[in-house]
């Protein structure tokens, strides 16, 4: 196969080290601990309703999904656009599934909330964010079984070089498993997506490119990328120079 | 298996680019029928699986409906889903997997049984409730080198697991791909659909002016794709190939289709493309049709839009399999292919009185169509829409 490129041209986190994006925050953290309260409402110039009624999971990347566009510049929109978005999870909206079907359980789904239900497809917010800044393109969530947090990359990457999409986030989203499942903690919580263009397309001066050589090997600036981490470290280093 | 069923040939290379995906095995199990063959000959028979639930509780009282297409002898093993039970019984079926395929797999919600169980308070294994939990349970048991991963985009992923395993394919990531998709109906997902006020009290009726809504359903199927270069080099069945596709966003609601189906539009708009085929190369559709009055409205408006007035066979099997949400792509494009290699398109279960627009193109009959291509469509939560255009 032939590799495929593509330029960073925005990066947006939120993760429990905090909220930001790459060209005004010069330092990124995802560690490993709780996620503390955080105020979306403060990353979006117009009021977002939904929002409130989101779960967790969602207002996660619905938030970094915004904080990648800005850092792009295209957070601003008058006509819907062909940009798309994949995400990449472990445990996905399991959060939402748990408070829905405690909704169900009393009175035998009498008081099942159509609300909750809204937000217990894993790709619902992907949804929000498509209706929030008009894009119309690619739009599905991959699975890992052992979290890199680069699946969604190396699907999204693809899309660009189909020309599918005439750009794309790729990023993770993750809240963490329910407590009621009793499983360890092995996946920091936050949200990361970058917006990916065909190399020069953007008039803002990119971070560097991202390339696939296989579906298991990705290079950034010619160099291996391992996960989603070091990604996000690398291309803050671009900007520090 | 389907590769005895369907009217296959061998591979042929004519007009056929190297690294096109073809589909070279299937299988699939629905309330319907365990196999393609028992499941197409009941379709033509006009035969439905949709009937009153016993797996839970469905107080009249307190729901919309209480039906429902249930594979009646689906039994959970110990502490496992029963969405082990359904892959198990989907794999006996397939023939020999290559070691070097990627496995995609798609489903909405996995083992959303043992989430119930464990938020009623009953211990039960937590390892089938991740989406994950799919591939974790096929690779191991056929072999599979890669890891394997898990598309989940509501009631389109296992839609886009296709389009993606051919995608793969045609880049040339991937000599061969193994799609695998799966869903069990569930207390969980009845109540969500019924609070939404979109389960019909009577089995659903696509397309028809009558309709009220959907029945779930429960279901799986695997495609095996490879590159036509590769199935003819081994001298694989060819069951049909995948053209082209188109995944979209309405970017408009985030449970109800975009009125007038600009998104499902633009997604058929992107899979012509992709396939390099003009409207008129479009001989029938296997539609969404979930039987939901703004789904099918939506759909009947997607498709003139972009493919033109002319009239041509649709038909959806929601009113005899029910929906069975994030498999339901990729059983209806196994029959998609079923359909190509026969000619000939089921009828629409529960459909008498059509929808507005629906005329001359829907049928409570088997139909008839030209050799030619098949278009499928899925939309979903989220807003999205994926298209695939199969050829045989």
């Amino acid at each position: 196969m032939e590799s495929i490129k593509t330029e960073i041209t925005g990066i947006g986190w939120v993760t429990a080290a905090g909220m930001g994006r790459a060209r005004t925050h010069r330092d990124f953290a995802m560690p490993l601990e709780r996620m503390p309260e955080f105020r979306p409402e403060n990353v979006f110039k117009e009021p977002f309703p939904n929002l409130r009624r989101m779960d967790d999971y969602s207002r996660l990347g619905v938030t970094a999904t915004a904080l990648a566009l800005a850092d792009a510049g295209l957070d601003t929109w008058t006509c819907k656009r062909n940009i798309g978005i994949v995400g990449t999870t472990v445990y996905g909206c399991l959060g939402a599934d748990v408070d829905y079907y405690n909704t169900v359980i009393p009175n035998r789904g009498a008081q099942a909330s159509p609300a909750l239900f809204s937000y217990t497809s894993a790709n619902s917010y992907l949804g929000e964010a498509a209706i929030r800044f008009g894009l119309t393109g690619t739009n599905y969530m991959v699975f890992e079984q052992h979290p890199t947090g680069l699946a969604g990359l190396h699907a999204a990457l693809g899309h660009i070089a189909r020309q599918d999409d005439d750009k794309i986030l790729g990023g993770v989203c993750e809240a963490g498993c329910p407590r009621i499942f009793g499983q360890p903690d092995n996946v920091p919580p936050g949200a990361v997506f970058f917006m990916l263009e065909p190399v020069g397309s953007n008039p803002l001066p990119g971070f560097g490119i991202l390339e696939s050589l296989s579906m298991d090997k990705l290079l950034f600036n010619g160099s291996p990328v391992d996960n989603l981490v070091m990604l996000v470290e690398q291309c803050l280093s671009v900007m520090r120079r | 298996m389907v590769h005895t069923l369907l009217q296959m040939d061998t591979f042929h290379s004519e007009n056929q680019q190297p690294r096109q995906a073809v589909v070279t095995d299937a299988v699939l199990v629905t309330a319907l029928g365990g196999d393609i063959d028992t499941l197409w000959r009941r379709l033509m028979q006009k035969g439905t699986a949709i009937g009153p639930i016993s797996r839970f509780p469905v107080d009249q009282e307190h729901y919309t409906a209480g039906i429902a297409a249930i594979i009646d002898d689906l039994k959970p093993s110990r502490d496992h889903s029963l969405i082990k039970s359904l892959l198990d019984r989907l794999m006996v079926q397939m023939g020999p997997v290559p070691s070097d395929a990627t496995l995609i797999t798609a489903t909405l919600k996995a083992g959303i049984d043992n989430l119930e169980a464990v938020c009623r308070g009953n211990p039960s294994g937590f390892q089938d409730i991740p989406l994950s939990s799919l591939a974790e349970h096929i690779s191991p048991q056929i072999g599979l080198k890669s890891n394997g991963l898990c598309i989940s985009a509501s009631c389109a992923s296992s839609t886009i697991a296709v389009a993606q395993g051919a995608a793969l394919i045609e880049s040339g990531q991937a000599e061969a791909v193994l799609v695998c998709c799966a869903e069990i109906v569930s207390e969980y997902a009845f109540a969500g659909f019924s609070s939404l006020k979109a389960l019909a009290p009577a089995p659903c009726q696509p397309f028809d002016r009558g309709r009220r809504g959907l029945s779930l359903g429960e279901g799986a199927a695997a495609l095996l794709l490879m590159p036509a270069a590769r199935a003819g080099r081994e001298g694989r069945d060819r069951l049909g190939t995948i053209c082209g596709w188109g995944i979209t966003n309405d970017a408009a609601h985030i449970t109800a289709p975009a009125k007038g189906g600009h998104g499902l539009a633009q997604a058929i708009d992107k899979a012509l493309k992709s396939a390099e085929k003009k409207p008129e190369e479009i001989t029938a559709i296997c539609a969404h049709g979930t039987g939901t009055i703004y789904n099918d409205r939506m759909e009947l408006d997607a498709f003139k839009h972009i493919l033109g007035p002319r009239k041509r066979p649709i038909f959806s099997v929601k009113g005899a399999i029910g929906h069975t949400l994030g498999a339901a792509g990729g059983i209806e494009i196994i029959l998609g292919l079923k359909a190509l290699a026969t000619l000939t398109i089921p009828p629409t279960i529960g459909f008498t009185h059509p929808e507005k627009g629906a005329e001359g193109q829907v049928s409570a009959e088997t139909q008839a169509i030209a050799n030619g291509c098949l278009l499928t469509t899925n939309s979903g939560f989220g807003g999205v829409n994926a298209a695939i255009i199969l050829g045989p």
